[in-house]
């Protein structure tokens, strides 16, 4: 490594490292236009009524509602559900799609994608490198049609912390041309249970600053991180059957619920040193009150810290409470998106 | 525009060949929120009132192709797509009769950045402890009474 390159460790110990973190070069940011924390919605809150009880069209109209006037409001979308004709949709769909953006305020801006691992066979081996980098070419040159500049890139796994394949750094490391050339920053979500100390999130800062990856490869922090109770049951959950035994790490139903995989909560602070290397965040959330408070994600802690910041990414409301599946997507994305605006001090 | 049940009602008919009633088909969606690679899916188990078919005596037609569950194993490019419903056809001669019928289908898929082996799980229903976030990612069984009319 040259004297010039500065190890994350190395960083941390510089006295003025928080303050010097607000004023580094900022990574091509996914909105330029627009300083500060901006508001986005993941297509994925609304899966339980999308082909269903709605169309694409009618959950684009839900997002665009969010916006303010004059304002566009950000969009993630899973390739392979969202996308008509994945993985190669026609240009027909696609001048539709770019016309529907323009129609509702949205900006598409993380496209969620996944590196099939286990695409032939469940046990090993895996997908190869090439095979690997292959897939992951395909989805960039598709977010890039699109009109991503984003892409939650997500890897196969090999335990239960959720440890990525072996040759994810071969793969990656192939793709960052190809991202830098289609403009789309790949980031894999760091989801519970992972905390964002760990040896996992060391290892990807490792590989960030050794192949000098920003912005092509870098982070998406999912808030169910920072998890910190059970949501409670809302009304309508209390059915006959009462609290029941969970599944998993899944938990959920009548007693409310956990973030799937959600355990010990990662601490607001810990994501200070990974703010470089984000440039989009999964607001996860579990239930709204009627007042328009996440139940149990700290999103005042979290936001403030993000504006003192100067952060300037998107944050992307990721619903996975109880009520999706009983209608309730809209309306708690909508109460997400009050409490967006209040912390972030348009309202 | 899909039912929200798992196991659609339209389209549950018998099917005719050369005159003949040779089976019936039921159609079903997906209630996992990801289209699946058809090497992904790790196959359907289906029942009608207890009565058990084998893999191969069901054929799965997806995006207009009808595919044997054995040669779905092998097809790493086209998806499943979650707006759509798969139609399952079932060899049975002489069909179902009109009326009404309890129908349970089994099924599971792949999920690389899990780490289970989906395929070595056993396939239970979805009781109301499964999280909405949940649904569809463990193999499970869901079940439906539904009208076959013709």
């Amino acid at each position: 490594m040259s004297q010039h390159e500065l190890t994350r460790k190395e960083f941390l110990k510089v006295a003025a490292g928080a303050v010097a973190v607000a004023t580094l070069p900022r990574p091509a940011s996914a909105a330029p236009e627009k300083p500060g924390p901006k508001r986005g919605v993941s297509i994925y809150s609304y899966s339980d009524d999308l082909f269903k009880t709605a169309t694409l069209e009618d959950c684009l109209a839900a997002v665009g509602d969010l916006a303010a006037d004059g304002e566009e409001i950000g969009l993630e979308v899973l390739a392979n559900s969202h996308v008509e004709g994945y993985p190669i949709p026609s240009d027909a769909w696609v001048a539709k799609w770019t016309d529907l953006c323009r129609t509702y305020h949205i900006k598409p801006v993380e496209y969620g994608h996944w590196v099939d691992s286990k695409l032939r066979s469940e046990k090993a081996p895996w997908l190869s490198t090439k095979e690997s980098f292959e897939m992951l070419s395909r989805d960039i040159k598709l977010a890039n049609r699109l009109g991503f500049t984003c892409a939650r890139t997500k890897l196969g796994v090999i335990d239960g912390q959720l440890t990525p394949v072996e040759n994810w750094r071969e793969f990656i490391k192939m793709a960052l041309p190809v991202a830098a050339k289609y403009n789309v920053r790949m980031m894999p979500e760091i989801h519970p249970p992972t905390k964002l100390k760990s040896r996992m999130i060391d290892d990807y800062v490792e590989f960030i600053e050794k192949e000098k990856t920003t912005p092509w490869f870098g982070l998406n922090i999912d808030f169910g991180v920072f998890q910190n109770r059970r949501a409670p049951a809302t009304p309508r959950a209390e059915g006959p059957g009462g609290a029941a035994g969970e599944r998993g790490a899944a938990g959920g139903g009548a007693r409310g619920g956990m973030a799937p995989g959600a355990g010990e909560p990662s601490k607001v602070e810990d994501m200070i040193p990974l703010l470089p290397y984000v440039h989009c965040c999964h607001g996860k959330f579990m239930e709204m009150n009627d007042n328009c408070e996440e139940t149990s994600i700290p999103y005042p802690d979290i936001v403030k810290m993000l504006v003192e910041r100067r952060w300037n990414g998107y944050l992307l409301s990721e619903y996975e409470g109880n009520d999706r599946n009983r209608g309730g997507a809209f309306q708690a994305v909508r109460k997400h998106h009050v409490m967006l605006r209040r912390l972030l001090g348009e309202a | 525009m899909l039912e929200k049940d798992i196991i659609q009602e339209l389209g549950f008919r018998n099917v005719r060949k050369n005159g003949q009633v040779v089976g019936f088909q039921v159609r079903y969606r997906s209630c996992y929120y990801r289209s699946v690679w058809l090497s992904m899916s790790l196959g359907f188990d289906v029942s009608v009132d207890g009565e058990k078919f084998s893999r191969d005596q069901v054929t799965v037609t997806i995006g207009g192709r009808t595919y044997t569950q054995e040669s779905m194993k092998t097809i790493t490019d086209v998806q499943w797509p979650v707006s759509e419903a798969a139609t399952l056809t079932v060899a049975k001669p002489g069909g179902l009769k009109p009326g009404m019928h309890e129908v349970e289908v089994g099924w599971g898929h792949a999920a690389s950045y899990m780490p289970m082996e989906m395929g070595a799980m056993p396939r239970r229903p979805q009781g109301p402890e499964v999280g909405a976030a949940m649904r569809g990612m463990m193999p499970f069984i869901e079940t439906r009474k539904i009208v076959l009319v013709a």
